[in-house]
């Protein structure tokens, strides 16, 4: 079915939310599924995969080490969110030259929107490779060079980089106005943003929305 | 930026619907009733298309015979009287049959990226059928009874940016029309009212072919259309920080600007005396039950008999005369006065403000990146800064976080509770900035960490409080300076806000979490447009000049 991107983002949003994510975490991945969308990539499905995955662990277990080269995970496996936040927020290091490495990542598709906006934050070109995908952001928009297409939407790679470009390699990435979200997607990320919704009560029918006066006159 | 004075707000001329009109008329758009095929009852389908310049939009009406006892214009109603859509160009068969499967269902239906809007409106209990009454029996309504509801029919929600699928904002984003703020909604609630009244007289038409009339264009005018707005709109503001900066920065700069005048024109000082009495009447018009408001009713009719005093004796040749009017406003009147007053003082300097409406919007997304790299002493300062407030609150003291806003599984709509008498903690949404901005500060105080981002690392769940704060340390007015959380807060005073920047009118709480307005009153029809006046409309006009 064709989602608008807002609805989209709000979904991931949510859904994130009720997957465990603090809510400037979640907020940030309802971004970074909205533009993977834009992308024509499935950021929503990877979100959908990703949530059962890490469901019930602690930001502790997953969060990067950054101390560590490359960031590694307490419990083994990084979170592409807490990793993406950790990415953005180091922009400046880009902008001095560095390169970041990741070990094992999960759905590390999810990853590409925090390069793209790491690159604009540190104004010059990233990209992030993986085995079978370097996508670079910034300058002349985002290019993707794919020679293993299915690579694009792997469950985890154990090596990640992601660089200041010298050049840009690959095709260039057309944005789409619009999604089509499959209806198992849908189906999953639902069920997450329900978590964050209160199930009615006596009290919350009798008050939540301001009884008041009379609406039917 | 105290919820009691974002709760005083009144329309100004830099308000959406306003920028709407003007640019309506100054394009010259035409308006075209393309489609009215509704039976006796009431049932069927209507298409009014406005063609602006480069693109032609359409609203599609689908009228409904809902039985009484389904009538509720509250958000949580499942039928309604009338739905809408705002379709971007103008519709096919095809197209028709889609939207009215869909449509009518609102919240349960399905639209597509080429429809703008989505809303519904209800029929008013106490004038519809009197109205109609009166004109199948050869007779003009009362006037004054019909002023007493002011409107035939109330919208509840007008959803637009992309909602149950819905054409995205920035699908829009290359449409000159749409690039102020809420053009798509206005633009559908304008073409909402003039259906409704072509609605009701082809009704009365129905009824009595041979006797039935048409309202007298005067009376006609008088009939703005309705809407009950709840909690919904409240998040918004809390959740678009930009977006609030703009539209308040906007009209402290336009006030900026008419207080820096060195002098006033006996042209200004004259449509300015004018329209202090017209707002007079409008006061003395404006009717509601809500015992906060009647108080807040009674300050602003005693303000406005002050400042038509006041305006009798005050010396507008003296230097900088609206500076001085201002400052004797701000000692001198209610917040419901000074904010009338800012409305006012706006009105005659349309050459001075209006270029602002072109700073209301915000790219939200420019403004959400955290800075990673600020020493987290200088996010310290931040906090004590702009929320030096909330650190004044006592936190554990019950009362200050009595409220909790969460959304309802029922309904997928924000809710306000009370924490500590419902089990709602573990759904709270992210909506107490100043009591969250104080947890952050404690937890600032705590940490060895030089930057932000190494805060961030190891306190995620302040990641929402630390964007907050970056964002109003840049934008001086994207936070609300009060407690969201309170036990007293009232939300019918965000939800004024945001109406009043709309260009509402009318503001009549049915409850603390509900409003009533009325939009578009006394506004030319778009029939009217290329011919009349397309912004004078907003305050009633004075009788003395035989209007």
């Amino acid at each position: 079915m064709s989602w608008s991107l807002n609805e989209t983002e709000a979904l991931a949003r949510k859904a994130a939310r009720g997957g465990g994510m603090d809510w400037g975490l979640a907020e940030e991945t309802g971004k970074a599924v909205r533009w993977l969308c834009t992308a024509g990539w499935p950021g929503a499905e990877a979100l959908a995969e990703l949530l059962p995955a890490q469901d019930g662990v602690k930001w502790e277990a997953v969060r990067p080490r950054t101390d560590t080269d490359p960031w590694t995970a307490r419990d083994g496996i990084l979170c592409p969110s807490a990793a993406g936040a950790a990415l953005t927020d180091r922009a400046q290091d880009f902008a001095e030259g560095r390169t970041i490495a990741m070990a094992a990542t999960a759905r590390p598709l999810l990853l590409v929107p925090y390069t793209a906006w790491a690159a604009d934050l540190a104004g010059r070109p990233l990209s992030i490779r993986w085995p079978g995908v370097t996508v670079t952001c910034g300058g002349e928009g985002t290019h993707a060079d794919m020679p293993d297409p299915a690579a694009l939407t792997v469950a985890r790679t154990d090596t990640l980089e992601i660089a200041p470009a010298s050049e840009t390699t690959g095709q260039p990435v057309a944005r789409h106005p619009r999604c089509d979200l499959p209806a198992d997607t849908v189906r999953t990320l639902t069920a997450f943003a329900r978590r964050t919704y209160a199930p009615g009560t006596p009290e919350s029918r009798a008050t939540g929305a301001g009884a008041g006066l009379t609406d039917n006159d | 930026m105290k919820l009691a004075r974002l709760g005083a707000f009144h329309q100004t001329r830099l308000s959406f619907m306003r920028q709407l009109l003007r640019r309506m008329k100054a394009d010259k758009w035409q308006f075209e009733e393309r489609v009215f095929d509704i039976d006796s009852k009431g049932v069927g389908h209507a298409v009014y298309v406005a063609h602006a310049p480069g693109h032609s939009y359409s609203l599609i009406a689908f009228s409904h015979d809902l039985p009484a006892d389904q009538r509720s214009d509250r958000v949580i109603a499942t039928a309604w009287d009338a739905t809408f859509t705002l379709f971007d160009g103008i519709p096919d068969e095809a197209d028709i049959a889609r939207l009215a499967e869909n449509v009518p269902k609102q919240e349960a239906g399905r639209i597509s990226g080429r429809e703008l809007t989505l809303s519904r409106a209800n029929r008013s209990v106490r004038i519809w059928d009197y109205v109609v009454d009166r004109l199948a029996a050869g007779k003009q309504p009362d006037a004054r009874k019909t002023a007493e509801v002011g409107y035939l029919m109330r919208t509840t929600a007008v959803y637009g940016s992309g909602k149950f699928g819905g054409a995205d904002r920035d699908a829009l984003a290359d449409r000159p029309e749409f690039q102020a703020p809420f053009q798509v909604e206005m633009l559908s609630v304008y073409l909402i009212r003039a259906f409704v009244m072509d609605l009701v007289e082809h009704i009365a038409r129905m009824r009595a072919p041979d006797r039935a009339l048409a309202l007298d264009p005067v009376l006609r005018r008088r009939f703005g259309i309705g809407n009950s707005t709840g909690l919904g709109m409240a998040p918004f503001l809390i959740t678009h920080p930009a977006l609030l900066n703009n539209w308040i920065a906007a009209r402290e700069e336009a006030l900026r600007r008419v207080r820096a005048l060195p002098e006033a024109t006996h042209q200004t000082r004259a449509a300015f005396r004018q329209t202090a009495a017209r707002a007079l009447i409008h006061a003395l018009g404006w009717r509601s039950e809500h015992p906060g408001q009647q108080a807040k009713l009674e300050d602003l009719r005693a303000d406005m008999q002050a400042l038509t005093e006041h305006l009798a004796t005050a010396d507008m040749a003296a230097p900088y005369p609206w500076d001085r009017l201002w400052r004797w406003g701000e000692a001198t009147l209610s917040l419901e006065g000074q904010e009338q007053l800012v409305s006012l003082l706006l009105e005659p300097h349309g050459d001075l403000v209006d270029d602002l409406c072109d700073t209301m919007s915000a790219d939200e997304e420019e403004n959400w990146r955290i800075d990673g790299a600020m020493p987290l002493a200088r996010l310290r300062a931040i906090v004590e800064d702009v929320y030096g407030w909330a650190l004044a609150i006592d936190w554990s003291a019950q009362s200050s976080q009595a409220r909790i806003w969460y959304t309802s599984e029922e309904k997928l709509e924000p809710r306000m509770g009370e924490r500590f008498d419902e089990p709602l903690s573990p759904y709270e949404q992210p909506l107490g900035p100043g009591r969250d901005a104080a947890l952050m500060h404690a937890a600032l105080a705590a940490s060895d960490a030089p930057t932000v981002a190494e805060f961030l690392l190891k306190h995620p769940e302040h990641r929402n409080s630390a964007r907050r704060a970056q964002i109003a340390a840049r934008l001086p007015y994207a936070e609300i300076r009060d407690n969201t959380l309170d036990a007293a807060v009232m939300p019918i005073d965000m939800l004024r806000m945001k109406l009043s920047f709309f260009g509402a009118c009318h503001f009549d709480p049915r409850s603390d979490r509900w409003v009533r307005i009325n939009m578009y009153q006394n506004a030319p029809f778009p029939d009217e447009l290329a011919r009349e006046a397309a912004d004078d409309w907003t305050l009633p006009r004075l009788p003395e000049a035989g209007e």
